[in-house]
């Protein structure tokens, strides 16, 4: 998930689709789809369906993160730079 | 040859996603055709009909359908197993190993000449209903596994009417109906195992169609 995060923090207003998703973090559709699913029960992130971006092809279903998401991105990033802190301390 | 199997899986996975998943499912069948154009639409297939299988136990129309599948399975298909096996006379599976001689035509009665031609006469009668029973289970497995109320309530009556001719039909040319009596008790069960299910379906979909079992 926190691979998934990143991703979408890294550009938190932009929407973002489900492929590129896939490509940027490298995780497969049967790993993104159950880890996007439980993000929008919680309220992590927000789901709207655009327009294709050519006729003939199936409206397509986009993703941002809420502010929810955003604070848990924030607190997954700053986490992460806690601990190498922590090994150079210890 | 890949694209059809790659379209058939994302068709399974989105049926196993069900109503409460809808929006996922059409999420997941609109990227299927980027993933199409980007030459890799098996891998993006194979993983959504992983995550709709992982999904189905949490919710309650993925349960159902588990549920469904595992009555077909456990229940209906090894009957319909045992009814077959018994006409073939498979001895690892019916005691003794007589098969249909043996068991549906227990209790012949040589020393009446008459109602021993009259019980062998009536034979085939009684293989063809036995026969019947066997692809009434099958069929009721089938109807089951596709949530088709209305034909799990036919197939469900097919049985219930073919076990009681046929138990008629024993009693009376004298034949022994103890077999047919255990049949009688399996279908009882099987009945409650439907009529729960059936259920369960109608709190899920409260708009079915009226021929639920449970109605």
């Amino acid at each position: 998930m926190l691979l998934l995060l990143e991703a979408l923090s890294a550009t938190a207003q932009q929407w973002r689709y489900g492929y590129d998703l896939m490509k940027e973090t490298g995780l497969s559709s049967g790993t993104l789809y159950p880890l996007l699913m439980r993000m929008a029960d919680k309220g992590l992130i927000e789901a709207e369906w655009h327009e294709p971006e050519r006729p003939g092809r199936p409206a397509r279903h986009a993703y941002r993160l809420m502010a929810a998401g955003i604070a848990l991105a924030r607190a997954a990033e700053s986490s992460d730079a806690a601990i190498p802190a922590k090994a150079a301390f210890a | 040859m890949t694209a059809p199997v790659s379209r058939a899986m994302m068709t399974l996975a989105m049926c196993c996603l069900g109503e409460s998943r809808r929006e996922w499912a059409l999420a997941m069948r609109a990227e299927f055709e980027v993933a199409i154009a980007d030459g890799r639409p098996f891998a993006f297939a194979a993983g959504c009909l992983a995550a709709a299988w992982r999904e189905m136990p949490s919710h309650a129309e993925g349960r159902l359908v588990l549920v469904n599948y595992a009555l077909a399975l456990g229940l209906l298909i090894p009957m319909a197993v045992l009814e077959f096996a018994l006409v073939l006379g498979v001895p690892w599976l019916i005691a003794g190993g007589e098969g249909f001689s043996g068991v549906l035509l227990a209790g012949v009665a040589p020393q009446n000449p008459v109602l021993a031609l009259m019980q062998f006469s009536a034979a085939p009668s009684l293989l063809a209903l036995w026969l019947l029973l066997g692809i009434g289970h099958l069929r009721l497995a089938w109807v089951l596994v596709e949530g088709d109320w209305a034909r799990v309530a036919k197939a469900g009556a097919l049985i219930g009417a073919t076990l009681v001719t046929l138990f008629l039909l024993m009693a009376a040319l004298a034949l022994d109906v103890t077999f047919v009596a255990l049949q009688a008790a399996a279908m009882a069960i099987e009945l409650m195992a439907l009529v729960a299910v059936s259920r369960q379906h109608a709190q899920l979909f409260p708009s079915a169609a009226p021929e639920m079992l449970a109605r």
